[in-house]
């Protein structure tokens, strides 16, 4: 499955990184994450605040920090 | 003037910010801008802001948003193309954008200890109104452009979250510690009780801190005592037990977080204190700030540990703690710098060229402001130099409006966003604004009546709107909407 981060490079974001990748380990899933940095792509999904996260084109939280068991749950879900 | 009497004003212009203003001012501050970020959902907000918003809620809602929202440049702007992109358009988002950085909590409580209440009061005063007047002026040069975008992504603003009182009340017990801290006023600096603690050779360290951090009351330059001293060493054991403790916070608590949770509640505590040293001990003053700080955080911590989820209170201490790891570090360099640079600049010079409130006086300030880029927060420092060197208000005020607004580097991502000639128009608008801000300020400063001008503001601005509505309502009759364009 496809991940996206949406962030602008802030620490936020940096750090909603880490915590996907350390979901996509938990979950046990085959997921890629990219991490989009120019506003004009980010601003192409339907979300106002950075960060977001992206699972399978699909908008999953955007302005906040999600918790890791949060991510963990929706790869699941996903998968 | 060698280098080691440039290095010992850099230091002495640290160690003195570090004691006198940062602490009891920034320490409660970046827990706020802490908690807005953490714990406020921007739905509260944003939801103000969408397509269908009227423009008399929209507007203040951008400029109050600038207030709650922008903490740092770097969510300003991806919320300024949401806002332009897909919710109430050019005008609000051009708000959003010029309210934000001059009105957070941190630049406002920052502004207000080191420079003065009164020039905080107008930095927040008129960044909002002449925010408010921009957006205003921007949507109406380019109406036709904007009724273009009438494109779908309303979603985005549809949120329905409210803030609750339990975030009320923590964000106004927070408030209160950093109003008592800042307040000078008699109930909060008096003292209703004394200690004495048999601490010796503290009045030997007062004395040899005295020798080495000369205060001079001319220069605008403070000394360090031994409780500044104390405070230092404090700060530094809380960067480094928070570099353990809050790094990882969102993940749990450790021993480290306590540790310096606990050492931010007694910085504050012994900053709302007054310590005397004398040969024999050290005298504590119990000042009306101890109390109201004591008892502010014990209510913080009760309804921090009954109203919230641990993940919250987690959630808070890492924007925090981001927030700290973010600006202090180039606050420090800044200060530092500023303290080298001050004995290089003639007082002549800056009189010459700003000592009053002129016209030229406040477009050097401004001038001054676009040119230099200076990291969040570090135009405070730059000002008091300035403002110490004989700067008058009303350019002091000018360049704080222009220098966080307008710099090379953001002109130029806010021109990939809405292209290089609305860009432009809005950079000629601040600098037009910010020019006006310091004249008015000044004026009043130098003694015009407060009522006169706010009058002659309210009047043009209120043309300003009455100008743009006729305008809207004109054009639309000339050219009907054209069909609506998805992008």
């Amino acid at each position: 499955m496809e991940i996206v981060i949406l962030g602008t490079g802030c620490p936020k974001c940096r750090r909603l990184e880490q915590i996907a990748a350390e979901a996509v380990a938990e979950a046990g899933v085959d997921a890629t994450i990219d991490h989009v940095t120019e506003i004009a792509r980010i601003m192409s999904y339907d979300i106002l605040e950075t960060p977001g996260l992206v699972i399978d084109g699909q908008v999953v939280s955007s302005g906040r920090l999600p918790r890791k068991d949060e991510v963990v749950a929706w790869l699941r879900e996903a998968r | 003037m060698t280098i080691q009497s440039l290095l010992q004003s850099g230091l002495g212009n640290l160690a003195s910010y570090l004691a006198a203003h940062v602490l009891l001012c920034l320490l409660p501050a970046f827990f706020i801008a802490g908690a807005l970020t953490a714990l406020v959902p921007k739905e509260a907000i944003t939801r103000y802001l969408g397509r269908q918003a009227p423009r008399i809620i929209s507007y203040p809602a951008a400029a109050l948003g600038g207030f709650v929202l922008a903490v740092c440049s770097c969510t300003i702007l991806p919320l300024f193309a949401g806002i332009y992109k897909k919710g109430a358009g050019l005008g609000p988002a051009i708000t959003f954008l010029f309210v934000g950085p001059a009105i957070n909590i941190l630049a406002l409580s920052y502004t207000g200890v080191a420079l003065g209440m009164d020039i905080a009061m107008a930095r927040l005063l008129l960044s909002a109104v002449f925010g408010i007047g921009i957006g205003l002026l921007m949507a109406l040069i380019f109406s036709r452009d904007d009724r273009g975008r009438e494109a779908a992504g309303g979603a985005a603003f549809a949120g329905r979250a409210r803030v609750g009182g339990r975030v009320w009340l923590f964000m106004l017990l927070l408030l209160a510690i950093l109003i008592a801290g800042t307040l000078q006023v008699g109930i909060l600096t008096n003292s209703y009780a004394h200690l004495t603690l048999p601490v010796p050779g503290l009045d030997r360290l007062e004395s040899s801190l005295a020798a080495l951090v000369p205060a001079d009351a001319a220069r605008g330059e403070e000394g360090v005592t031994a409780q500044g001293a104390i405070l230092i060493g404090l700060l530094a054991l809380i960067g480094i037990s928070a570099w353990f403790g809050l790094n990882r916070v969102d993940e749990g608590y450790n021993r480290w977080t306590w540790v310096s949770l606990g050492l931010v509640a007694l910085t504050l505590v012994v900053a709302a204190a007054r310590l005397a040293p004398h040969a024999g001990g050290v005298d504590i003053a119990i000042t009306g700030k101890l109390i109201v700080v004591v008892l502010g955080l014990g209510a913080l911590w009760y309804v921090g540990h009954t109203r919230f989820d641990a993940y919250e209170i987690q959630e808070w201490l890492w924007e925090t703690w981001r927030f700290v790891k973010q600006i202090f570090p180039l606050l420090i360099l800044g200060v530092f710098a500023v303290g080298l640079l001050r004995p290089l600049i003639r007082p002549e010079w800056i009189e010459a060229i700003a000592g009053a409130n002129t016209l030229l006086g406040n477009i050097v300030g401004v001038v001054f402001g676009v040119l230099m880029y200076f990291p969040t927060l570090v135009e405070v420092p730059i000002a008091n130099m300035f403002l110490s060197l004989g700067m008058h208000r009303g350019p002091l005020l000018a360049y704080l409006m222009a220098d966080p607004e307008l710099s090379l580097q953001s002109i130029l991502i806010t021109a990939s966003l809405i292209g290089r000639l609305k860009a432009w128009v809005y950079v000629g608008w601040v600098a037009l604004f910010s020019t006006l801000a310091g004249l008015i300020y000044g004026a009043w400063v130098d003694g015009a009546s407060a009522g006169l001008l706010a009058a002659c503001v309210s009047l043009g601005l209120s043309a300003l709107a009455l100008g743009g509505a006729w305008l809207g309502r004109h054009r639309r009759q000339l050219d009907p909407p054209q069909a609506v364009q998805t992008d």
